[in-house]
C-alpha cells in the first residue's frame, strides 16, 4: 500500500495552522512532535503517520469553526473517535488536521417516551447502554471494542457486533444525526420521527467512513432488554455439518441473538489458554445465544438443540447457570489472545460470504494455507456469514509478512468470488481500498465517488481512504498485529 | 410522447442514453400503481420497466432474495410464503387509494417507501434492501451494496434509493433481506380509550419486550389495537404480558387483526372518500397532542404514534400548510400521499427542506442524474 507523501507546503505552515486552531479551541490543540506521536495510527498499526496537527473540540460550534478554517486554509480533515478502527479509517496524514471528537462525550438526552438516546459523537458505545440499563433498555449494536469505541466512529464505520443478525448494524439503530459538512455548515438528518422525510441521506452517512461529514450528534434507538438469554454450544466432527446446522436453524424460522463458529485450531488454542470446556475432538463449534421472552426462548433453545443433534453434533450442551454461560463466552472472547500465543504476529481478516459457501471457503483457505505455508484459524459470525480468519506468522522471518498479506488478499478475493463482500464490519479504510476493484467495476466506483463529491467537492475529508488511487495495484487487506503487541491489546476484538 | 418498453437492463441503458442525447426526461413506471404520488410531472416520455420482472434467486437459508425491479410484490410474497418467510418491511399497496389499482412491484414499493404496520417490529424498507443494480443518468449500468446480510463495503447507496421516488436511477434488480414468517398473530383491542391514554398505552407496550408487530389507535370506537405474533406458546406469553401492561383496561381479542392492519397501511378508509390524504411522521410521544390539534375527524395512528394518517378537506391549501408547520413544530414532517395534481403542484408531496439540506439534496441527485432525466420534479420542484 502506497500512501502519498505529505504536501511539504502545508507541513511548512504547521505553526500557523496550529495557531489558527488554537484561536478556536484554546485548550485543545496538539502540535508538538511528541504529542502527535500518540495519534499516529488507529488500531491498524501497520500504517503510521503523525498528523499535521491534532485538534480536540468540545462543542459542535467549535467543530464548525474548525471545518470552516480548514476549508479556507485548504487543509484536509481526518476525523477520529477513539482510534479503534481496524481498517485504518482514522489513520492520520502528515498534511491534514486530525479532528479528535473524544471530548464531545456528553449524553444530551435520554428520551424513553420516544425510545431513543441523543448523544455526542465521543460517547462510547457501552456508555449508551450503561445510561439506560437501569430502566431495562440497551443499545443493540455491540462491536467487540464497545468499551472504548465511540458512537461517532460507530456511525462512520456502520459498526456491527455479535448481535447483527437479529438486531442489525449501527445503521438499523440510528435514527438521526446532526452532521457538519465540509466548510462547517451543519444539517440535521432524521430524528425522533420515523423515516427520512426526503432522500435518505442518513442511510448513506452511516458507514461513509468519515468521507462525507462529521457527526456532531446522534439519535440512537434503544430497545427493551430481553428478559431471558440462554447459551448453548454444539461440537461437530465435520465443518459442513455445522454449516448445515446454521442453515437449518434459520430455515426453521429461528433467528438466534448470536451464532458464532470456531474451527478446530481455534478451539484447541482457547482450550489451552483458558479452558472454557469446549469439545477438543470437534472440527467446528457453534456458540449460540437465544434471547427474548421466556417461553419463546425455551422453545427455540429446545428446537436448536434438536436441530444440532439431527445435523450431526456429537456434543450439545446448554449452559446450566450464569457461571457456565460466562465460561462458554470467555472462550469466544479470548480467541484472539489465545491465537496470539501461537505466533508473534497475526493478520485479522473481515469478509462476508453466503453461509452456504462456508465448507468450500474453509477448504480453499486450508489449501491456501498450505501453499503460503502459513497457519490460520477461523472465527465466524455464522448467522450473518461474516468471516474473521486469523493468519499466523512471524514478521522476523524473511518474506513471511508479504506471504501473510498475499494470503489475506487471496481470502478476501475468494469471499467476493463466492458471492460475498470485502468487509462485513471493519470497513474499507486504507486497508482494503486497493481491493475495491475486486468487488466493484469502474462504473460502480465512479458512482460512489460522485456521491463523495456531492458532499465534499474539495475532497478534503479523510483523503486516501476507501477508494483506490489510479496508480495503486491490488494489495492486501488485513489487520496487522506487530510482534504480539497489538494496539489497544486490552480490548476484545472482532 | 413516446412509451418505451424495457425488458432487460440493456434496454434501460439504451433508453437512458437516447434520453440524454435528446435531452428528454423520462417518467419511470413499473405497473403504474403510484403514478399519482409525488409532484406532478410534465408530459414526457415514459420508460416502462414492467417487463424487467422475475425472481432471480431466492435462498431461504441465507435470508436473501434477488428479483428484477418490476417483479410484482405478490409473486415475491408467494415465493417467500412457500418457505415460511416474508418481506420484513410489510409492503403495502397504495394503488387503490391513489385511484390506480393494480399489482405493486418491488421497485415501486422500494422507491416510494411503502411499509405497513410490521415496520415497528422488523424495520422499514431501507433496513431490508441489501443491494441493487440500476442505470444512472450517465447511461451507465452500476451496482451498489451486496447480496449478503452484513456488508459495509463502500457507500450504502442501497439505502439512498429507498424512498427516492425514482429520481436517482432506474432500478433494474434489487436484493432484499427477508425474515421468518411468524406462525400466528393475535390482535387485542381496548375500546373507549381517549387518544392521550391510548397512545401512552401503545408506547408502554412498544417499550416492553413483547415485540408487537402492530400498535395502532383508531378514533372509530376510540380503540387501541395491539398485534403480537409468534409460535403458539410464545403468543400466549406475549398476550399475557400485554394484558399485564394494560391491566387497567378491558382487552378483547379482535378477529381479523391482520386484515385490519393491512387496511390501515394501505389507507383503505380513504379509498371511497374525496379527502386529501396525508401521512404525518412524528416522534411517537407527540402523536396524541398532534391528533388533538387537527381539525379533521378522519385520522388514525400506527407505529405506536410514529405515523398518523390524516384526511383533510380536498384542495384546502391553508389546512395543508397548517398541517405542515404543525408537523415540523412537533419534530416530524408531513407527506401528501393523495391529492389532485394541482394541489400536489401547489404544496408539494414532500415537505420543503431547509436551504443547506436542500442544496445537498440537489447535489446528491445531480451525482446520479446530472441532467435531471429521471422523474424530474417528482420529489421537489428543483430536483
Amino acid at each position: 500500500m502506497h500512501l502519498k507523501d505529505p504536501d511539504p507546503s502545508i507541513v511548512a505552515r504547521r505553526a500557523e495552522i496550529a495557531a489558527g486552531l488554537r484561536a478556536i479551541v484554546p485548550d485543545g490543540v496538539v502540535s508538538e512532535r511528541a504529542g502527535l506521536t500518540a495519534y499516529d495510527s488507529d488500531a491498524l498499526a501497520a500504517y503510521r503517520q503523525p498528523p499535521l496537527v491534532c485538534v480536540l473540540p468540545k462543542t459542535r460550534e467549535q467543530v464548525s469553526a474548525i471545518l470552516k478554517f480548514a476549508a479556507e486554509e485548504g487543509v484536509a480533515i481526518v476525523p477520529r473517535g477513539a482510534g479503534t478502527s481496524l481498517s485504518g479509517g482514522a489513520l492520520p496524514r502528515g498534511d491534514a488536521i486530525l479532528l479528535g471528537l473524544g471530548r464531545m462525550n456528553r449524553i444530551i438526552e435520554i428520551d424513553y417516551d420516544n425510545g431513543c438516546v441523543v448523544a455526542e459523537p465521543g460517547v462510547t458505545n457501552l456508555a449508551v447502554t450503561r445510561a439506560v440499563e437501569k430502566n431495562g433498555f440497551y443499545y443493540a449494536p455491540d462491536p467487540s471494542s464497545q468499551i472504548a469505541c465511540t458512537i461517532g466512529g460507530n456511525v462512520a464505520e456502520n459498526s456491527g457486533g455479535l448481535h447483527c443478525l437479529k438486531y442489525g448494524l449501527t445503521t438499523h439503530n440510528l435514527m438521526g444525526v446532526e452532521l457538519a459538512l465540509p466548510g462547517g455548515e451543519r444539517i440535521r438528518l432524521g430524528g425522533k420521527a420515523p423515516g427520512a422525510g426526503g432522500l435518505d441521506l442518513l442511510g448513506v452517512v452511516a458507514g461513509s467512513e468519515g468521507l462525507l461529514g462529521v457527526v456532531v450528534e446522534a439519535t440512537l434507538r434503544i430497545r427493551p432488554t430481553p428478559p431471558l438469554t440462554r447459551t448453548l454450544i454444539a461440537g461437530f466432527r465435520d465443518v459442513p455439518q455445522a454449516g448445515q446446522c446454521v442453515a437449518d436453524i434459520i430455515a426453521a424460522g429461528i433467528i438466534p441473538a448470536v451464532m458464532e463458529f470456531m474451527d478446530r485450531r481455534c478451539i484447541e488454542a482457547v482450550e489451552d489458554y483458558c479452558a472454557p470446556n469446549y469439545p477438543r475432538d470437534a472440527a467446528g463449534l457453534l456458540l449460540i445465544d437465544v434471547d427474548g421472552m421466556p417461553a419463546e426462548v425455551n422453545e427455540a433453545t429446545a428446537r436448536i438443540m434438536d436441530i444440532a443433534r439431527q445435523t450431526g453434533a456429537h456434543d450439545v450442551r446448554e449452559a446450566t447457570d450464569e457461571k457456565e454461560r460466562a465460561r462458554f463466552w470467555l472462550g469466544r472472547k479470548a480467541a484472539f489472545s489465545a491465537m496470539g500465543r501461537l505466533a508473534p504476529d497475526m493478520l485479522c481478516m473481515d469478509g462476508t460470504i453466503p453461509r452456504r459457501a462456508l465448507p468450500a471457503v474453509l477448504a480453499r483457505m486450508a489449501q491456501m494455507s498450505d501453499e503460503y505455508n502459513l497457519p490460520f484459524c477461523n472465527v465466524f459470525h455464522a448467522g450473518d456469514g461474516n468471516l474473521h480468519p486469523l493468519i499466523i506468522f512471524d514478521v522476523m522471518k524473511p518474506g513471511e509478512l508479504e506471504r501473510a498479506e498475499n494470503f489475506g488478499a487471496d481470502i478476501l478475493k475468494l469471499c467476493v468470488e463466492v458471492g460475498g463482500v470485502l468487509t462485513g464490519e471493519h470497513g474499507v479504510g486504507v486497508e482494503k481500498r486497493d481491493l475495491m476493484g475486486v468487488m466493484f467495476d469502474e462504473a460502480d466506483l465512479a458512482q460512489q465517488q460522485r456521491l463523495k463529491c456531492a458532499f465534499d467537492s474539495a475532497r478534503a475529508f479523510n483523503p486516501e481512504k476507501v477508494f483506490p488511487t489510479l496508480s495503486a495495484c491490488i494489495d492486501s487487506g488485513h489487520m496487522h498485529v506487530k510482534s504480539g503487541r497489538i494496539p489497544r491489546s486490552n480490548l476484545p476484538r472482532f | 410522447m413516446a412509451h418505451i418498453n424495457a425488458v432487460h437492463e440493456t434496454d434501460i441503458v439504451d433508453a437512458v442514453r437516447a434520453a440524454r442525447e435528446a435531452a428528454t426526461p423520462l417518467e419511470i413506471i413499473g405497473r403504474g400503481t403510484k403514478r399519482g404520488f409525488g409532484r406532478p410531472l410534465a408530459a414526457m416520455n415514459v420508460l416502462d420497466v414492467s417487463g424487467v420482472s422475475g425472481i432471480v434467486s431466492y435462498e431461504a437459508e441465507e435470508l436473501v432474495l434477488t428479483a428484477r425491479a418490476a417483479t410484482p410484490i405478490a409473486e415475491i410474497v408467494a415465493a417467500l410464503d412457500e418457505r415460511g418467510q416474508q418481506l420484513g418491511f410489510d409492503p403495502v399497496a397504495w394503488g387503490s387509494l391513489l385511484g390506480t389499482p393494480g399489482e405493486a412491484t418491488l421497485g415501486g414499493v422500494v422507491s416510494a417507501d411503502c411499509c405497513g404496520s410490521h415496520k415497528l417490529r422488523y424495520g422499514a424498507v431501507r433496513d431490508h434492501v441489501l443491494g441493487f443494480r440500476g442505470v444512472n443518468g450517465f447511461g451507465e449500468a452500476f451496482r451498489a451494496g451486496g447480496k449478503v446480510v452484513k456488508n459495509v463495503t463502500g457507500f450504502d447507496i442501497a439505502k439512498l434509493v429507498c424512498g427516492a421516488m425514482g429520481t436517482l436511477c432506474v432500478l433494474s434488480e434489487i436484493t432484499v433481506r427477508v425474515v421468518p414468517k411468524p406462525e400466528k398473530s393475535i390482535t387485542l383491542a381496548v375500546d373507549d380509550i381517549a387518544p392521550r391514554d391510548g397512545f401512552a398505552l401503545l408506547r408502554k407496550i412498544w417499550s416492553s419486550p413483547v415485540e408487537a408487530s402492530g400498535l395502532a389507535y383508531v378514533p372509530d370506537g376510540a380503540r387501541v389495537l395491539i398485534r403480537v405474533d409468534g409460535a403458539p406458546q410464545s403468543l400466549e406469553e406475549k398476550c399475557a404480558a400485554v394484558r399485564a401492561i394494560a391491566s387497567a383496561h378491558d382487552l378483547k381479542e379482535w378477529d381479523d387483526g391482520d386484515a385490519l392492519f393491512a387496511n390501515l397501511g394501505s389507507g383503505a378508509a380513504f379509498v371511497q372518500t374525496a379527502h386529501d390524504v396525508w401521512r404525518v411522521m412524528l416522534p411517537p410521544a407527540a402523536a396524541a397532542d398532534f391528533a388533538g390539534n387537527i381539525s379533521s375527524s378522519l385520522w388514525w395512528g400506527d407505529w405506536a404514534g410514529g405515523v398518523l394518517w390524516i384526511g383533510l378537506k380536498k384542495d384546502d391549501i391553508a389546512a395543508a400548510q397548517n398541517l405542515r408547520s404543525l408537523a415540523a413544530a412537533s419534530g416530524g414532517y408531513a407527506i401528501l400521499l393523495r391529492a389532485d395534481a394541482q394541489m400536489r403542484a401547489r404544496v408539494g408531496a414532500f415537505a420543503p427542506e431547509p436551504p443547506p439540506r436542500a442544496a445537498l439534496t440537489r447535489s446528491v441527485t445531480a451525482a446520479f442524474d446530472p441532467l435531471g432525466l429521471f422523474n424530474p420534479g417528482r420529489m421537489y420542484e428543483a430536483v
